[in-house]
């Protein structure tokens, strides 16, 4: 399954319409939902808000894989930036010190349990892996 | 979908998805809290890292006139990014039932 999305925010609804579809057709574990939803979101927006010289849509594509499922985002005519090399978050810093920048890369290298990422001729694909425990 | 609003007794409650594109709308509505916030997540699906910097910013806000964000019904999930997040040492977080 494979769909293009505006670069916009507004588009998560339609993404989450395109994730649900692909979990009924596949049967796939509803428990995985929440941690897919996660990731998809956190890599759409990263891509919307810090690739903001492509006009080009963002390409999602889903595919079964073994007991979970694989996510890939392509985005096109942009800069190489591959999300396994963001900064670390202190998650035990105090309140004062704390910010939301970054926590959204965070998460999602912490809950998926695999992301791959390729850069090839200005397209940047990340893709990542859900599987049941 | 997500709605956030004040149910009889001064509770604020969360409903649906608080996903980047709803963030806005939580931020301002959390803007005009004032005093202890206790937030009801009972009916929230979900929260991504847009809504956790809402409950960061409040929280911060409202720490600093000595109140702050308390959530109750916290489900599993929701309270599972809070761990890996971190924010279950910033805030009193209490778990839903089931």
């Amino acid at each position: 399954m494979e769909q293009k999305f505006k670069r916009s925010f507004n588009e998560l609804k339609n993404i989450v319409t395109m994730t649900e579809s692909m979990f009924q057709e596949e049967g796939l574990e509803p428990n995985l939902r929440n941690v897919v939803d996660l990731a998809t979101e956190e890599l759409f927006v990263n891509m919307v808000t810090y690739n903001t010289e492509s006009k080009e849509d963002i390409l999602i594509q889903m595919l079964p894989h073994e007991h979970g499922i694989e996510v890939s985002l392509t985005d096109y005519n942009v800069e190489r930036f591959d999300p396994r090399s963001a900064g670390s978050v202190d998650v035990g810093a105090p309140l004062d010190e704390r910010t939301p920048g970054g926590l959204g890369l965070y998460l999602v290298l912490k809950m998926v349990d695999s992301i791959h990422y390729e850069y090839r001729n200005r397209q940047s694909k990340i893709t990542f892996i859900v599987d049941r425990e | 979908m997500f709605e956030i609003e004040i149910v009889d007794d001064g509770i604020v409650s969360v409903d649906g998805r608080l996903d980047a594109a709803q963030a806005v709308k939580a931020q301002n509505f959390l803007d005009q809290v004032e005093g202890q916030c206790v937030l009801d997540m009972a009916k929230l699906a979900y929260v991504s890292s847009a809504g956790l910097g809402v409950l960061l910013k409040t929280h911060k806000r409202l720490m600093a006139s000595g109140s702050g964000i308390k959530l109750i019904n916290v489900n599993n999930h929701i309270h599972d990014i809070f761990r890996y997040s971190g924010f279950d040492k910033l805030f009193e977080i209490v778990p839903a039932s089931d």
